[in-house]
């Protein structure tokens, strides 16, 4: 690590929250830190100060509420997730999504949170959270705001977090868990490349979501679908939403591709 | 700052920068360098430890963070000059030739056979998906990982396909 900086590892919500309303901009809050960390020592970020939310008192917990449904904190891995017996039986996607996030270590570190506040276009659980009606409660001293997702992402790395607020709470709605899900990825080497297309379906109720990574600025939502509509239709549907770029991954016309590709598939899934 | 952590059950109090990794902390202020930096990015695996428990890239963990807690490395595999069953078994089967990888790549596997004593040839290339072995080749290794969890038969050694 060639960055250097003040580490601060509050154990109290309402000491973090003072905290970053004091530091602004300086400030950078850290989950797993697999991608601040990464980051820094690549010279993308460089905040003075680096505040370390795993050691707040509840933080690191998930919990359930039969009205509310699942709750995810900022402390919770990836692994976790899953792990977890109930969210294996609720909600199949989450798992299928969080499986094909980077590698064993990562996940063990990584956090659900952390890779949404993180807004890569390729975020894995994005889809997955788009696609489930996820919520964001978001905190800061001042108070807390309840932002749905697709209203989260503003651009690449792009959130709409403010200096010194936290994204506290992932809900995840309880009407959301007889859904059925599934999940395609493509990337080059499994285990540390970043995603080229990814596409996640959730089925329920007669309608169809999907959500789609790496090929627009910001993960993509594709909703009212109707689970009775010819494929072509779908297929249209999400090529319409897309707007991928070229990179050195692959060309924009090859994700467009796969994007079909993909669609077919996890439409056979959860068919 | 001053931090604690118990290293392979030794106790060690150390003043480390707030900058610090946990990969830099063992290497150069414990003085383990069984622990490599490969990547510095989290994708080789060569930095690989048990934090609490959990393997992690030490890489991408600052010393700080491991304050008060218990990290495991390569070198509490050994004991008393006797090789852990899986340094055996890697020896057994060539699954080492230059070694960089070797330390975090059986701290991975010894993480793996913890939580299943019998994995499958599938079970064993996804628990290793985070560590890169750029010259010995994964099929040694796989075959390693077999022998220390008792599955490796005169009739499945050399039958392993393209890995």
């Amino acid at each position: 690590m060639t960055a250097v900086f003040a580490y601060r590892s509050p154990t109290q919500r309402t000491e973090l929250l003072s905290l970053l309303a004091d530091s602004g901009e300086q400030a950078r809050v850290m989950a797993g830190g697999t991608d601040l960390l990464i980051d820094m020592r690549n010279g993308v970020a460089h905040p003075e100060l680096v505040v370390n939310l795993k050691n707040v008192e509840g933080f690191s917990a998930m919990s359930w509420s039969d009205t509310e449904g699942l709750i995810i904190r900022p402390g919770v891995t990836v692994n976790d997730v899953l792990f977890d017996a109930r969210i294996r039986e609720d909600y199949p996607l989450l798992i299928a999504c969080a499986r094909d996030l980077a590698s064993h270590q990562i996940r063990n570190r990584a956090t659900v949170i952390g890779n949404v506040v993180n807004a890569s276009p390729c975020s894995d659980m994005a889809p997955a959270l788009l696609c489930l009606g996820a919520r964001a409660v978001i905190s800061s001293k001042a108070g807390q705001r309840v932002v749905p997702f697709t209203e989260f992402f503003k651009g690449v790395k792009r959130t709409v977090l403010r200096p010194g607020e936290i994204l506290e709470e992932v809900i995840v709605p309880a009407t959301a868990a007889a859904g059925r899900g599934a999940y395609c990825k493509l990337k080059r080497i499994k285990g540390h490349d970043l995603g080229i297309v990814g596409v996640a379906v959730m089925r329920q109720n007669g309608s169809l979501r999907l959500g789609i990574s790496s090929c627009a600025p910001t993960p993509v939502l594709v909703a009212d679908l109707s689970s009775t509509a010819p494929v072509d239709t779908i297929v249209a549907a999400a090529r319409g939403a897309v707007n991928p770029i070229d990179d050195l991954r692959c060309t924009r016309e090859y994700r467009e591709h796969m994007v079909e590709v993909f669609v077919r598939r996890v439409l056979k899934e959860v068919a | 700052m001053k931090i604690s952590v118990t290293v392979n059950g030794h106790l060690y109090e150390r003043n480390v920068e707030d900058h610090w990794t946990l990969l830099r902390f063992l290497r150069e202020s414990v003085g383990l360098t069984g622990t490599k930096e490969g990547c510095a990015a989290g994708e080789c695996g060569a930095c690989t430890v048990a934090l609490n428990g959990k393997t992690v890239n030490s890489c991408l963990v600052l010393a700080a963070e491991a304050d008060g807690g218990a990290v495991d490395t390569i070198e509490g595999e050994a004991h008393d000059g006797e090789l852990s069953s899986i340094q055996a078994a890697f020896t057994r089967n060539h699954a080492v030739q230059c070694g960089f990888c070797t330390g975090g790549m059986i701290m991975s596997i010894k993480d793996l056979l913890r939580r299943n004593p019998k994995p499958s040839v599938d079970e064993i290339k996804a628990a290793i998906e985070g560590n890169f072995c750029r010259c010995t080749g994964y099929v040694q290794i796989i075959e390693a990982v077999l022998d220390a969890s008792g599955q490796l038969t005169p009739a499945t050694k050399g039958e392993l396909e393209y890995v």
